[in-house]
């Protein structure tokens, strides 16, 4: 052993051994700053492969084309198009099922053949493909519709119910997931959905393009040709959907929402950087004696800053151990988490092994990027210097002259005032680090306050809480009438749904949307107009297009004429007004222009505002609706509460703002093991001052509180400096969040008790922070602090 | 002098300080032979200090050149300085400066490190064999903390001679020891002359005079007075 590692080396080690808790803050603030990027990357990295892989492996559609009715021949002919690779039909039917918290509102996908090549399935469990009689749930929508593989389904498609036996379980990968949706997704056969009554034959058309799959102008051209021979069949086109190639539908907002919370993982990075580099400096400061007698006997610079940088890095090494284990077990709870989102499962894959190549490589190489600079100076120092006997030191102490000029205080508290500023440098980068973390703290208080409030705004022209969907429609007065009968309901009106899409110049179509059709009198919903006005009785032709459309695509802007494809039907209507909007894109229109579409003659929805306010009474009330309404002959496809929706939303929206808060919070700990640092450096340096207040009287506790006080000051410092540096992180977060989810207000004031929660919060930081360096101080004893060397 | 091992021509250092320029030496020439057991007197100020600083390339002259062992410390670069002190001097200094992590034998491989002049594989028999040459070999494994002042300069002695220098340069080595130890230091330091070794003792205890071939008294920065030979 002594001849296999140099003196210089052992001292290295034995140093690491000397100063644990000082190493071990080293460890622990690279770990963090490794925790908080690594659990980012992880997530991400493992996001793209499964939805890269399992989406491409699924084959997606290109495009979806929704027909009055496909028949083998059609099919044949799509297929003998040179520019479709691919295509498959199927039927969608609207039905409802019973859940234990009632009817919801289901989507049967129904095809003689699940073997299919476009949009493939994946088996989950149970039996697969379904067969005739029973039926097989979409993954996503397992939890909401509450079943499981043997349980059963009480199915309901006009005024037919049948039960049938849950055989499995399969994803489509391509499917929103029906849990957000509030919709529950199910796979059966012809003959299952003939026992309802109901003609089994195809009503979309799948295709996949042939070439330039990722080209969606290409995609788009190929569409309306099939779109042209489905017409020129003798077929009626309802609407074409061309998702963005090779794209999740929610890829985009994941994204997004990851480069955000990527961002601030860098940030608790950058900040754990900041820490090593005051780390480092404290174990040099300790050590500028013995430097310098490494030089006297000896020791060039290079070869003492080669100690302490290769320390460096085992240290960052060390951090590594711990945080890449740790941050692979968040990233993929994380990435299972937002894979749910996308309706994906991560089992059975990996994160990339390159994502930790990249986390060990930034563990190893920030503390030695970090490290170089105080390193670079400490061991510049001469040795005259370093040897020299200098007693108490002279700093800056008090120089910055609005401290000297504070006075009237207790002397005590006067040290503790002009010590916090000593050492400038450091205390600034100090205040940053916790000020930064204040800031994403206060930050994301004011994003969760931006989002409820958000959410209120987009609920608030809504004055109505419960909707009902018809199967088919009827007169709007007759609904009106039926529906007013049932005790409990105050109002209510009858809408009109229908599906929308561009007609683009080319003949090709925009993706589709909803459009809402409302009596032009209607009490029950106030739309949020920001540009433009609101509909008259007199616009037949024209619409209120939401902010969302309007983002999508640039047709759609205030005054301008757009060919609409509406239920299968072209027209040309003018935007009139631009709306608030949620998340999705969506239209309004009057009710008579809408009516008369597609042959509907009538209304397809009823919005009642119901006279009790709980969401159990509105719930009963619900429930008493559908009875009623199928007793007098109007077959409910499916209700929905909007207290109930505006939960789920929230619920969820609230969870990703916690997803940020979290980068919040790691940077408040890096921030306080900053401070914590600090102090522990200024403790050291100053330990021949402590001696020499102690032998003038300073007793354990006034030791103590100077250095708690010293703390105290630059937490509250940073909790100033934090409000003004929140105001530019809630204005990125809420720009943010709105291209994720919804358009959340710009807060330009911090959010009071987001403020004062943060005051409590660095208060209790300070103090944690400076219990060990206080501890030491209050442990120096005279004899040994003057005797120092 | 005839192959003097030490040469100091007309060297003044100066400090700033907040009452203006203070001259620690002025105007200094002075050569030590090799082989000599020069020692440094003179009051506290006197510039005894900072004369050996300049000799061991700590710090460098406002003026005039220092040569030791034939290389001119005045015109080394500062990076360069530290590989020549590494193998070209020894110091000795009065707080031992034994670095605390390390064991006595530890301590004086360190310096052997640094300058790679031994072999990795006969660097601790070395390291044993001064120990053992200072009466210390039984120490070799214990912490600086654990041992006494006297036996802490011995093993900083040893470290001194670490790489075989040709001049020992020694700062009040006895000033943070009890008499007793300090003669026996003293001794210790003498016999290292006896065997051929350059020592430059800096002191301002008269009776460690006894012991020197030469005698140089500083006062206020200026050389007053030069002997030869023991003033005991």
């Amino acid at each position: 052993m002594a001849t296999m590692v140099s003196a210089r080396w052992r001292k290295v080690v034995r140093d690491v051994w000397l100063h644990k808790a000082r190493t071990s803050l080293v460890v622990l603030a690279i770990s963090i700053g490794i925790i908080g990027a690594g659990s980012v990357l992880n997530t991400w990295s493992l996001l793209r492969l499964v939805t890269g892989e399992e989406f491409h492996a699924s084959n997606p559609a290109s495009a979806t084309i929704r027909v009055n009715s496909v028949d083998g021949e059609l099919l044949a002919r799509v297929r003998a198009l040179g520019t479709v690779g691919a295509a498959e039909s199927r039927r969608a039917v609207l039905a409802s099922v019973r859940t234990e918290r009632g009817w919801r509102t289901l989507m049967l996908f129904v095809a003689p053949d699940f073997d299919k090549r476009i949009g493939v399935l994946r088996h989950e469990t149970g039996a697969w493909p379904p067969t005739d009689g029973s039926i097989v749930v979409e993954a996503s929508s397992v939890d909401f519709a509450h079943v499981r593989v043997g349980g059963s389904l009480e199915v309901k498609i006009g005024d037919q119910t049948r039960t049938l036996e849950v055989a499995g379980i399969a994803r489509d990968v391509g499917l929103p997931p029906g849990w957000m949706e509030h919709v529950v997704y199910a796979f059966v056969t012809p003959a299952t959905l003939a026992t309802f009554g109901v003609p089994s034959q195809p009503n979309q058309l799948q295709i996949v393009v042939n070439a330039d799959r990722l080209d969606r102008d290409h995609v788009r051209q190929v569409a309306y040709d099939v779109k042209a021979l489905v017409e020129s069949t003798g077929h009626r086109v309802i609407d074409v959907d061309v998702p963005v190639p090779g794209r999740h539908i929610h890829a985009a907002q994941i994204d997004s929402l990851l480069f955000t919370q990527g961002a601030f993982g860098a940030l608790a990075l950058l900040l754990s950087a900041i820490l090593v580099v005051n780390l480092i400096s404290a174990m040099l400061a300790g050590q500028v004696r013995e430097i310098g007698t490494m030089k006297a006997i000896g020791a060039r610079g290079p070869q003492i800053a080669r100690m302490y940088l290769v320390l460096s890095v085992a240290l960052g090494l060390v951090a590594c151990a711990i945080a890449v284990p740790l941050a692979a077990l968040i990233g993929r709870g994380y990435a299972q988490f937002t894979a749910e989102i996308l309706n994906f499962d991560i089992r059975g894959f990996e994160i990339p092994r390159w994502s930790f190549a990249l986390q060990i490589a930034v563990g190893a190489l920030l503390p030695l990027a970090a490290a170089s600079i105080p390193v670079i100076q400490g061991c510049r120092v001469s040795v005259a210097v370093a040897l020299r006997d200098v007693g108490i030191v002279e700093t800056s102490a008090g120089d910055a002259g609005f401290i000297r000029r504070v006075s009237g205080l207790r002397r005590p508290l006067l040290l503790s005032l002009r010590n916090a500023f000593r050492r400038r440098q450091r205390m600034i980068l100090t205040l940053l680090t916790l000020a930064t973390g204040g800031a994403v703290y206060i930050g994301t208080r004011n994003l969760r306050q931006g989002v409820i409030g958000s959410i209120d705004l987009l609920f608030a022209p809504q004055r109505y809480d419960i909707v009902v969907r018809f199967v088919k429609p009827h007169a709007p007065d007759s609904i009106a009438a039926a529906v007013s009968k049932v005790p409990g309901v105050a109002r209510a009106e009858a809408w009109v749904a229908a599906r929308a899409a561009q007609i683009r110049d080319d003949g090709t179509m925009g993706n589709t949307f909803a459009v809402t059709g409302t009596p032009t009198r209607t009490v029950m919903l106030e739309l949020p107009i920001v540009r433009g006005r609101n509909l008259g009785p007199a616009d037949t032709d024209a619409f209120v297009a939401n902010s969302r459309l309007v983002e999508e695509d640039a047709a759609f802007e205030l005054g301008n004429r757009v060919k609409l494809m509406v239920e299968g039907r072209p027209v040309t209507w003018t935007v009139v007004g631009v709306a608030e909007s949620g998340p999705s894109a969506a239209a309004y229109a009057t009710r008579a222009a809408l009516m008369g579409m597609s042959g509907q003659s009538g209304a397809t929805l009823a919005v009642i505002a119901a006279t009790a306010t709980g969401s159990a009474s509105q719930f009963d009330l619900m429930q008493r609706l559908r009875s009623n309404l199928a007793d007098a002959g109007f077959e409910v496809e499916s209700g929905q509460l909007m207290l109930q929706q505006r939960a789920v939303m929230q619920d969820h929206m609230i969870m990703v703002v916690g997803f940020l808060g979290i980068m919040g919070e790691l940077m408040i700990v890096v921030g306080g093991l900053g401070l914590a640092s600090t102090m522990s450096l200024s403790v050291l340096e100053r330990t021949r001052e402590i001696g020499v207040l102690r032998a003038i009287g300073a007793k354990h506790r006034a030791i103590f509180t100077m250095i708690q006080v010293e703390g105290l000051v630059i937490a509250l410092f940073s909790w100033l400096l934090a409000l003004p540096l929140s105001l530019p992180i809630s204005v990125m977060l809420g720009q943010a969040f709105g291209r994720i989810m919804i358009t959340v207000p710009v807060t330009l004031l911090p959010e009071p008790v987001g403020a004062a929660s943060w005051l409590a919060v660095v208060v209790l930081v300070s103090f944690v922070a400076c219990a060990w360096p206080a501890y030491a101080a209050m442990r120096v004893t005279t004899a040994a602090a003057l005797s120092y060397e | 002098m005839t192959n003097p091992i030490i040469t100091i021509r007309d060297v003044t250092k100066t400090f700033p300080t907040a009452a203006g320029e203070f001259s620690a030496l002025v105007d200094i020439s002075l050569e030590i032979a090799k082989g000599d057991f020069a020692v440094i007197v003179g009051q506290s100020g006197s510039g005894k200090s900072t004369l050996l600083a300049l000799l061991a390339g700590i710090d460098r002259p406002t003026r005039g050149e220092v040569n030791v062992d034939g290389t001119p410390l005045h015109a080394l670069r500062e990076r360069d300085i530290s590989a020549w002190r590494g193998r070209a001097v020894g110091i000795v200094f009065q707080f031992f400066q034994l670095l605390p992590t390390l064991t006595a034998v530890e301590n004086v491989m360190l310096p052997m490190d640094f300058s790679s002049m031994w072999p990795p594989a006969e660097r601790h028999d070395r390291a044993s064999t001064l120990l053992e040459r200072l009466g210390v070999a039984d120490q070799a494994n214990k912490l600086p903390s654990t041992l006494s002042g006297g036996q802490q300069q011995r093993v900083a002695i040893a470290r001194a001679l670490a790489n075989a220098p040709p001049v020992l340069l020694a700062d009040e080595p006895t000033g943070n020891l009890d008499s007793r130890t300090a003669e026996s230091m003293l001794e210790v330091l003498a016999s290292l002359v006896r065997d051929g070794q350059t020592v430059v003792m800096v002191t301002h205890e008269r009776k460690t005079r006894r012991f020197a071939s030469r005698t140089i008294t500083l006062a206020d920065g200026r050389i007053v007075a030069s002997t030869n030979g023991n003033h005991g």
